[in-house]
């Protein structure tokens, strides 16, 4: 992997209808990397609040005795998709990728197919 | 989606916010923690609690112990051991920026918050590793309130932080941990603190307390027994029956999980319960 940002930049001209993306540590909410236009959406807002999303789908998922993990997470907006997709890792970093992609734009299949790629890229 | 509310209300500046908002550079050095930072944002943070990036990376198996000496020696007064690491190929720049933030993370939990009384500044100081990603000092603090809500939230298991916790035998009724608590579970050999056992697994210390406290709210770690046995002859004791006085005070009291299966019978004999509780509300 390059530089973080430079991992992101590839992924979202990969992307299309990428609107941001961000690399987040879900216990504390901080983006290690984030990419895209600040103005139109604060992906530093938008990492810390989804961190509590993870973590309800996950402490749900132990409640219900669940196996298996989550591969990612889709948030269906009227204008835009969400995909959450927490960083496996061989010892679990705790680490989440947040895509916004735009509704009108974007190719979901292909998009997540993408961004679990971006993710095994980012496994240290 | 509502924004994240800090559970605590912003500090009165602390230490850092002041070095932060006066744009410094230099190391602000605490009673086990130091901040290095960059005009006034911060570089690097070290916690004698915290698994360093050369502890985690060498647990990763990227970068020898050796390895990581050598890169000591060779970051000169320019400061640029990150950069060397890289250049010899050990690992990629994004590596040692997730690497880097991780360890940051971890040991600003543990260095926060620095005390004015046991805080020293020393002016124009670099940490050898150079500037990697600089954190402004107000979303490190966020990140760091955030990190101790979750872990307050097991408040009830966290005298389960120090002690060196033992693994339950569990059957398969058991909810399935996570592929770190596994690892965590396979290391919990009773001798080993969780900060112990982040050391030797490379990994975050506040991830290892978050885990060990969920592992035991579940059940399926335990605090080993207290050590029994004979009493310890204390000096000064002795047989005409006057009490020697408490050498170190009362004993801290000994805090044990319940053992699993203690409060689990197949068969509750409820007509006996029953009789029990018409029997004790006769009484009230």
């Amino acid at each position: 992997m390059a530089q973080m940002e430079t991992a992101l930049a590839d992924a979202m001209s990969n992307i299309e209808g990428a609107i941001g993306v961000a690399l987040v540590d879900y216990t504390s909410g901080m983006a290690l990397a984030t990419l895209g236009d600040h103005q139109t959406f604060d992906l530093n807002i938008a990492a810390a609040g989804n961190t509590d999303v993870v973590r309800a789908k996950m402490r749900t998922m132990e409640m219900l005795e669940l196996q298996g993990a989550i591969e990612d997470m889709l948030i269906t907006l009227t204008a835009q998709y969400h995909i959450i997709r927490p960083v496996s890792g061989k010892s679990g970093s705790g680490l989440f990728l947040y895509l916004v992609l735009d509704r009108k734009r974007a190719n979901l299949a292909l998009a997540r197919h993408r961004l679990a790629r971006l993710e095994a890229d980012l496994e240290v | 989606m509502g924004l994240p509310i800090s559970p605590h209300p912003p500090a009165p500046a602390g230490l850092l916010d002041r070095f932060a908002a006066e744009r410094v550079t230099g190391a602000l050095r605490g009673p086990h923690g130091c901040f290095y930072l960059l005009d006034g944002a911060v570089t690097c943070v070290e916690d004698a609690a915290a698994p360093g990036i050369d502890v985690r990376l060498s647990a990763a198996g990227k970068v020898p112990p050796q390895g990581w000496r050598y890169a000591a020696e060779r970051a000169g007064p320019q400061r640029r051991g990150g950069q060397f690491l890289v250049s010899e190929g050990w690992l990629t720049q994004g590596e040692l920026e997730v690497c880097h933030l991780a360890a940051l993370l971890d040991a600003a939990f543990f260095a926060l918050p620095l005390p004015p009384d046991a805080t020293s500044f020393t002016p124009g100081t670099a940490h050898w590793l150079g500037v990697v990603r600089p954190v402004s000092a107000a979303a490190l603090q966020q990140a760091t309130a955030r990190r101790r809500a979750l872990l307050d939230r097991l408040r009830r298991w966290a005298a389960a932080d120090t002690s060196p916790v033992v693994a339950v035998p569990t059957d398969d009724r058991a909810p399935a941990p996570t592929s770190r608590q596994r690892r965590l579970l396979a290391h919990a050999d009773g001798r080993r603190t969780p900060y112990e056992l982040a050391r030797t697994l490379g990994q975050s210390a506040f991830v290892t307390l978050l885990d060990v406290r969920r592992l035991a709210a579940a059940g399926l770690v335990r605090m080993p027994p207290a050590p029994g046995g004979l009493p310890r002859r204390r000096p000064g004791a002795s047989l005409d029956g006057s009490a020697p006085p408490a050498a170190a005070g009362p004993r801290p009291p000994t805090w044990q999980l319940p053992v699993p299966d203690v409060l689990h019978t197949a068969d509750p004999d409820i007509a006996l319960l029953v009789r029990l509780r018409t029997a004790l509300e006769e009484n009230l």
